[in-house]
């Protein structure tokens, strides 16, 4: 999936005293089955960029062109729409929900997609198996080791298999044992054919060679791109 | 139709864990319908208790009027009935009201005739036995055998034989009465010779009562003829107003139960927060949530609604309604253990549902929709 | 007034719907008109999150509203043995003649809300919602009709008058009223029928014409034939379709054929009367509210049109039903 950011611009809370400009006036494209870094210290605007990329929010002005077409002025629903087809996020703690197993959690996205339950327990233990935690799918997330619980979050991100992955400070948490896991595990997700944009100022992850591209950021505008 | 399917059952899971939190809700929930329910059936239960009660009794009533307050009726106006074409039958009544000072309760007092004497297996009442209602032998502790003690306007305690007592199960009726003879009760009360309380007419046809009652009227201006539908009526009206007034007095409760409910659901936990942030994020639209949001509500207010009817049936047929006894049952105060009919309409179903459950889907509308509106941004950015 | 505990319901309910349409119209004048689909500003995203607020709450009312009518009728049905004569809710109603245009309102409004439903329901299927404007003017002439309603509710509960015993003597001389049904229920019944079969007739021809030619005056047509459908058939069931039910010549009563007694035909009845009729308006008002969507709309109107049909079909098999295989003949 190709994923073209023209001139685009997020202010948040305009025309108040707390008014934000967290992105300002970023060109960028991120080609199929590339790995993308945003690093840049916090409050340099990658997460708002990161979510923009996700269709996650609009942007305040500037296109956004998914495959060619221009969602950045698109209606809520169908926003979340080309994000429950196309993108799976992973957060800096999992975001896991508590009190429910660990199967329930991956099926998650699924349910509003108006896919058959059998179809929805097959793409679950699809995942469950790529990424080994078959033999948990009946705890719940509190009662699995830190290690478990990424591979879950991962699990679920790629349950509808998107076109891309965004990950936002994914090794915030994690040891550095854990962090070339991840890693380990990213590099699966890029031989799958997918894209992933990941949002770090972690060096073991932007300094990794499966990383295609770097794109520096801070206070809102690239400073410089690197390969 | 599937994604409804599990949006509910993820509502469902959501319930159960945070039950806690819904738990006190579902509490006050339930509390409130079973109160509601418990004086829509009772008033119900007590308009058919009325509607079979006057299904026996005589077609018209004729009292008198004098001075604008009803006196007694001279016996020989039964001749102008009876000659009227239509009437089957015209018969004096003698009855009254006696407060009983040792019980603080209120009797009524019928006179019968040795023709119509109630009691299977006697012929004939003596003129110093009486029959009570179980409602009287409650209150009095008595059983066949023993006295019954009334005192007569001249302040003379008068003994009385209780020759039988009328089995709970018949009708509000014969509840708080003492039957005596009719010669006993007009000496009794001392009613003059020649009077009568008041007179019952029996009519052939019932398309001619309302015709007949006319008649008497025109013929006999100061009496008053009271039709059995008018004093059915009158007791529909009675008990919906009560029913009405007493619901009127739940509304405050009402109220704030629903801003309780409000609040509930506008104040989120952060966990919750969270967790709607989460959904969005990977995939779920405002709209899902605030399906979710619905279903909750829905799955809360049938299980109350549920536990508050039936609560409120076992309230009222089976433990005859002792919360609300004396709000609703009664002008007299003697109403000890009436077993009521139980009888449910869909139609009591629905006036619950609409005092209850719509004003509670009324109140969740808005912070549903403000817990859908939550950012999913907020959720990478904690 | 009569304080009756279905009153009570009546009136808070319709208390909620019209605080709920208040604000809704006021947050629809906004829409209205600070509505720009091709702005990405702060206004117009906290417009658009409005609008999820005001369907759920158009879903809410139109729920009530449904529920509302039967409610409505059941009430005046339990009313009925305080009024002298009257046997069924048509007494009621005719004790107080507002009755009847409560009933008509409650009618009307629910067609309204469901076509506002339906609008919301195809608006949200497009990515430039292309009727958001007109939906929401519409929403702004539902508004008073609400508030009218409610009000004709109020006086009619009000004006109430119970027959019953008074201190100075019976209320049997409070003399028996007619009204507006009994000089429908006195209308010839042959005409009545003439007139009801040619509409069905007419209604499942002209449908059946726009699903196999598909030319666009057939659905305005059809639109028209079932707003006509809707009063000729509740005249006719007044007329001549109830009396068949109850056997008796003399009994007219619209509401009884709800109840229990008669097997609640009523409900399957009045059922697929009403949705005949929406079924039978939304290929027109789809074609009058679509701007320049891009919605399938052709195979969705020929899909309305057949659920139209059918519902007019099983409207006039279970009212026929009786009149065919009952020993009861109606002398026209």
């Amino acid at each position: 999936m190709a994923i073209v950011l023209e001139d685009v611009t997020k202010i948040y809370n305009p025309g108040q005293p707390n008014e934000v400009h967290a992105v300002k006036g970023v060109s960028l494209r991120i080609g199929k089955n590339e790995v993308v870094i945003l690093k840049g210290p916090s409050g340099s605007g990658k997460t708002s960029l990161l979510s923009i990329i996700g269709c996650m929010s609009r942007p305040t002005s500037g296109r956004v062109l998914v495959n060619g077409r221009d969602v950045a002025k698109l209606p809520e629903r169908f926003l979340t729409e080309i994000r429950r087809q196309r993108c799976g996020f992973i957060f800096q703690q999992f975001n896991l929900l508590r009190g429910i197993t660990v199967k329930e959690n991956i099926m998650l996205p699924l349910y509003p997609a108006g896919v058959s339950l059998g179809e929805i327990k097959r793409r679950t233990e699809e995942v469950m198996d790529l990424l080994q935690i078959s033999h948990r799918a009946n705890f719940r997330v509190e009662q699995l080791s830190g290690g478990e619980q990424q591979r879950v979050a991962i699990a679920r991100a790629l349950v509808n298999d998107p076109e891309i992955v965004l990950a936002d400070e994914p090794t915030a948490h994690l040891d550095t044992h854990l962090s070339e896991e991840f890693l380990r595990m990213i590099s699966e997700i890029k031989g799958a054919g997918k894209t992933v944009v990941i949002a770090t100022h972690d060096p073991l992850v932007y300094e990794s060679s499966l990383v295609d591209r770097v794109i520096h950021m801070r206070d809102g505008i690239i400073l410089e791109e690197g390969q | 139709m599937r994604r409804h399917l599990f949006i509910l059952e993820f509502a469902l899971s959501g319930l159960c864990r945070r039950r806690y939190k819904n738990l006190a809700l579902l509490v006050a929930y339930s509390l409130l319908i079973f109160i509601i329910s418990s004086i829509l059936f009772l008033t119900h239960a007590l308009k058919r208790e009325a509607e079979l009660l006057l299904q026996s009794s005589p077609e018209i009533t004729v009292q008198r009027l004098m001075a604008g307050r009803h006196a007694l009726v001279p016996v020989d106006w039964v001749d102008t009935i009876v000659s009227i074409p239509g009437v089957i039958d015209a018969s004096p009544r003698y009855w009254g009201y006696y407060y009983d000072p040792f019980t603080g309760a209120n009797f009524t007092v019928l006179g019968v005739r040795s023709s119509e004497f109630p009691l299977k297996g006697r012929e004939d009442l003596d003129p110093e036995d009486c029959l009570i209602g179980s409602g009287v032998s409650e209150t009095g502790l008595l059983r066949t055998g023993d006295s019954l003690v009334m005192v007569d306007p001249e302040g003379i305690a008068r003994p009385f034989r209780v020759a039988g007592v009328f089995s709970t199960s018949s009708s509000i009726l014969t509840n708080d009465l003492v039957v005596l003879k009719e010669e006993t009760i007009k000496r009794f009360f001392q009613i003059p010779e020649g009077y009568a309380v008041d007179l019952v007419v029996r009519v052939a046809n019932p398309s001619e009562i309302d015709t007949i009652a006319k008649k008497i009227k025109e013929k006999i201006p100061s009496s008053r003829p009271i039709t059995r539908t008018e004093i059915l009526r009158t007791y529909e009206s009675l008990f919906d107003w009560r029913s009405g007034m007493v619901l009127s007095m739940f509304i405050g409760a009402l109220l704030a139960f629903f801003i309780f409910a409000w609040d509930k659901a506008t104040g989120l936990s952060a966990e919750e927060r969270r967790e709607i942030g989460v959904l969005k994020a990977i995939g779920w639209d405002s709209s899902d949530i605030m399906e979710m949001k619905f279903w909750e509500g829905l799955v809360l207010s049938s299980l109350a609604y549920l536990t508050g009817t039936i609560t409120g049936f076992v309230h009222v047929f089976m433990l005859g309604a002792p919360l609300l006894e004396s709000a609703l049952k009664g002008w007299s105060v003697l109403f000890p253990s009436l077993k009521l009919r139980p009888v449910i309409e869909v139609y009591q179903l629905m006036v619950l549902l609409f005092l209850t459950v719509v004003p509670y889907m009324a109140a969740t509308i808005a912070p549903s929709w403000k817990a859908a509106m939550t950012d999913p941004e907020e959720v990478i950015r904690s | 007034m009569i304080l009756h505990p279905g009153i009570v319901a009546l009136l808070g309910s319709s208390a909620i719907v019209n605080m709920m349409m208040l604000y809704s119209a006021f947050a629809g004048l906004r829409i209205i008109r600070y509505w720009d689909s091709k702005s990405s500003s702060a206004l117009q995203l906290s417009l658009e999150r409005r609008t999820y607020l005001l369907s759920s709450i158009l879903s809410f009312v139109l729920g009530v509203n449904l529920l509302g009518l039967f409610l409505f009728i059941y009430t005046a049905d339990d009313l009925h043995t305080q009024f002298v004569g009257a046997m069924c809710a048509t007494g009621t109603l005719n004790a107080n003649p507002i009755g009847w245009w409560v009933l008509g309102m409650k009618l009307v409004l629910f067609l309204f809300s469901a076509v506002w439903i339906f609008l919301n329901y195809l608006d949200q299927r497009t990515e430039d919602v292309p009727f958001v404007k007109k939906r929401y003017a519409l929403l702004l002439v539902m508004t008073p009709l609400f508030v009218t309603e409610a009000l004709l509710q109020l006086r009619f509960f009000l004006g109430l008058r119970p027959n019953i015993i008074t201190s100075c003597c019976g209320a049997l001389f409070s003399e028996n009223s007619g009204g507006i049904a009994s000089s429908i229920a006195g209308a010839p019944v042959r005409p009545m029928e003439y007139l009801f079969f040619t509409v069905v007739f007419l209604y499942l021809i002209v449908a059946l014409c726009f699903i196999v030619f598909q030319m666009d005056f057939l659905k305005y047509l059809l639109g028209g034939l079932a707003l006509v459908f809707l009063p000729v058939s509740i005249a006719s069931i007044i007329s001549f379709i109830s009396p068949y039910f109850y056997e008796l010549p003399t009994h007219h009563c619209p509401f009884d054929l709800l109840q229990g007694l008669y097997g609640y035909v009523g409900y399957p009845l009045y059922i697929s009367l009403l949705l005949g009729t929406l079924f039978g308006l939304f290929p027109s008002l789809s074609e009058f509210f679509k701007g320049r969507s891009e919605l399938p709309l052709r195979r969705w109107q020929r899909l309305w049109t057949t659920a139209g049909g059918i519902s007019v079909m099983v409207f006039t098999a279970i009212s026929v039903y009786p009149m065919l295989f009952s020993s009861f003949v109606l002398e026209g």
